[in-house]
């Protein structure tokens, strides 16, 4: 076989190889940019001479994870994503239940609202929030963006949950009560384990929201102490003047890592809970 | 009266069953956007303690005030641009990722990466790539001996980049939708216009885009939303400079509100943008019958 046959038959193939080249750089460069970066010295990075680091040194790792304020963030942002998302589950869980098997009256009404919110935009609601929560004395309090980050988060988990309830034969349910299972022993012994992958997905979209918020933490806090990491980031990266850029990039990876990691740990199970939520 | 005390504990199941997510959708996003129309009703800022009733003022002054036009304006070419451009790379990447033969999850999973990422995190990493001095991207050109380009210091060439960071940041999703619905095609289609001796072009064109046309309206309407409401990219990366040239709409309100502190104004742009986003939702409903 000559090269031309070969490209002729596999013209498909090579051109969607071409693409996926181009797919997975336009992707990751950004990425691998700044992490390499991360790596360099201050100034090395106005040298144009090499792209590589001219040591792999981890000072700049260093430098952040030993400044206390790091670490205090870096909890702020743990906290608040971990608390809204075991309220989000468990809003989700019951009120997805609801949806899925009963037929009661202003069904249509409730499912309105809570499909209707998924198009409001966040930055436009920090206004009257800001302002509500000023009232109830809430500034500058895990309260508050717990509050707001669960709201967000709770209506997409709600129609995935009930989504996957639906997906629950009926005939399991019943063979358990009259095996003489209660309500919370149905629940938890048989329908949590079963529509654990939507479980899953709504905890990767609540810990996605929580974990990267920002116009919510940006107007409902003024301290220091109560900023997340990504509020943090910002005001590095805003900072006027010469930027040290190994050290914010470094901050910035930072905050990266552990949501990748936990997205790596479950993608098998979440990609398609994740399209199939957002599609329906 | 046991039986009927029954009746109704088992009636009120799904209302408590609901009450924890209604409490949370209702007392935080109702309350959000009722009380911004009331607000936007009124005059409430911090220059005056008397907050009377106006009525529609805001809202006819806003649509004659300049600054908040070419904050329109500017969010209609951001959002066109996002939508045009990431459109078409999302049906591109979603059609090779469907006819990849094998590593096809790796892939899948590598491309919803900048999904996760935080928006902070997206624009200063194209803040380092666009930067003046330490950019890749000058210092690339600079091989091929073109002069450092200021691209945040230029107001289309700040645009240009906003748009650049959205797409990169927005498309991934888009991408995952419209793999959904390739994936939910029956591919004997496939093999009977092969038959028909179709070409690849043709196949794409006429068969795979109309089979898929309500995946594309979905992913239509989230690419317009994120990029319509897009705020975290664009605040890190030029905070709507230089001067008002990036000033999308969400970031016109971020100011009005906290740093001119004209509550009431910032809630009737608020409206405004929720209404575009209703409205343009409505459209694509219309078109693609999602």
């Amino acid at each position: 076989m000559n090269l031309r046959s070969f490209l002729y038959k596999n013209s498909t193939q090579i051109m969607v190889w071409f693409i996926i080249v181009i797919l997975f750089v336009w992707v990751l460069f950004p990425l691998i940019w700044t992490f390499l970066s991360t790596f360099k010295q201050p100034l090395e990075v106005y040298d144009t001479s090499s792209f590589l680091p001219k040591e792999w040194s981890l000072s700049n790792y260093h430098e952040v994870v030993s400044d206390d304020n790091f670490f205090r963030f870096f909890i702020n942002s743990l906290f608040i994503t971990t608390v809204s998302t075991i309220l989000a589950i468990v809003c989700s869980v019951l009120g997805g239940y609801a949806f899925a098997r009963y037929a009661f009256r202003f069904r249509h009404i409730l499912l309105l609202i809570l499909l209707v919110p998924r198009i409001i935009p966040r930055a436009s609601l920090t206004v009257p929030l800001y302002m509500g929560f000023a009232e109830l004395g809430l500034l500058n309090s895990y309260t508050a963006l717990i509050i707001s980050y669960t709201a967000t988060a709770v209506p997409m988990g709600v129609w995935i949950m009930s989504g996957f309830f639906k997906g629950v034969p009926k005939a399991l349910e019943e063979a358990a009560i009259v095996d003489g299972a209660r309500p919370w022993q149905l629940m938890w012994y048989v329908l949590i384990p079963i529509t654990l992958p939507g479980i899953l997905t709504v905890s990767i979209f609540s810990i996605r929201e929580g974990w990267n918020e920002f116009p919510f933490v940006l107007t409902l806090t003024t301290s220091t102490e109560m900023r997340t990491l990504p509020y943090q980031l910002y005001m590095l990266s805003d900072s006027m003047g010469i930027q040290n850029w190994p050290l914010v990039n470094t901050f910035s990876l930072m905050t990266i890592i552990p949501i990748l990691i936990v997205y790596l740990m479950f993608e098998k199970k979440v990609v398609n809970g994740i399209v199939s939520g957002s599609v329906k | 009266m046991d039986f009927s005390y029954k009746q109704l504990k088992k009636k009120s199941v799904p209302y408590v069953l609901l009450i924890p997510s209604m409490l949370f959708v209702i007392g935080v996003l109702g309350y959000g956007v009722i009380y911004g129309v009331v607000i936007s009703l009124f005059e409430v800022n911090v220059y005056s303690l008397e907050t009377p009733f106006v009525g529609l003022k805001n809202y006819i002054y806003i649509f004659q005030d300049p600054t908040f036009l070419n904050s329109l304006y500017k969010s209609l070419i951001f959002v066109f641009m996002s939508v045009v451009v990431g459109i078409i790379l999302s049906l591109v990447f979603a059609i090779a990722l469907y006819k990849l033969t094998i590593m096809k999850s790796f892939f899948k999973g590598l491309t919803l990466i900048p999904y996760l990422i935080s928006g902070i995190a997206a624009a200063t990493m194209f803040k380092f790539l666009f930067a003046g001095d330490v950019g890749m991207v000058n210092q690339f050109l600079s091989v091929f001996g073109m002069e450092e380009v200021l691209w945040l210091a230029d107001e289309w060439l700040a645009l240009f980049v906003i748009i650049l960071a959205n797409i990169w940041f927005v498309t991934p999703f888009a991408i995952l939708i419209l793999l959904a619905g390739l994936q939910g095609i029956d591919e004997q289609i496939f093999e009977a216009a092969k038959i028909d001796g179709a070409s690849k072009l043709r196949i794409v064109f006429q068969i795979i885009i109309p089979l898929i046309s309500s995946m594309i309206g979905v992913s239509l309407i989230w690419l317009s939303f994120a990029s319509f409401n897009m705020f975290d990219i664009i605040l890190p990366l030029t905070g709507g400079g230089p001067g008002r040239s990036t000033e999308v709409l969400a970031v016109y309100l971020y100011k009005l509100a906290f740093n001119d502190l004209n509550y009431s104004m910032a809630s009737a742009v608020m409206i405004v943008i929720m209404t575009l986003n209703l409205a343009v939702s409505f459209v694509y409903l219309k078109v693609f019958k999602v």
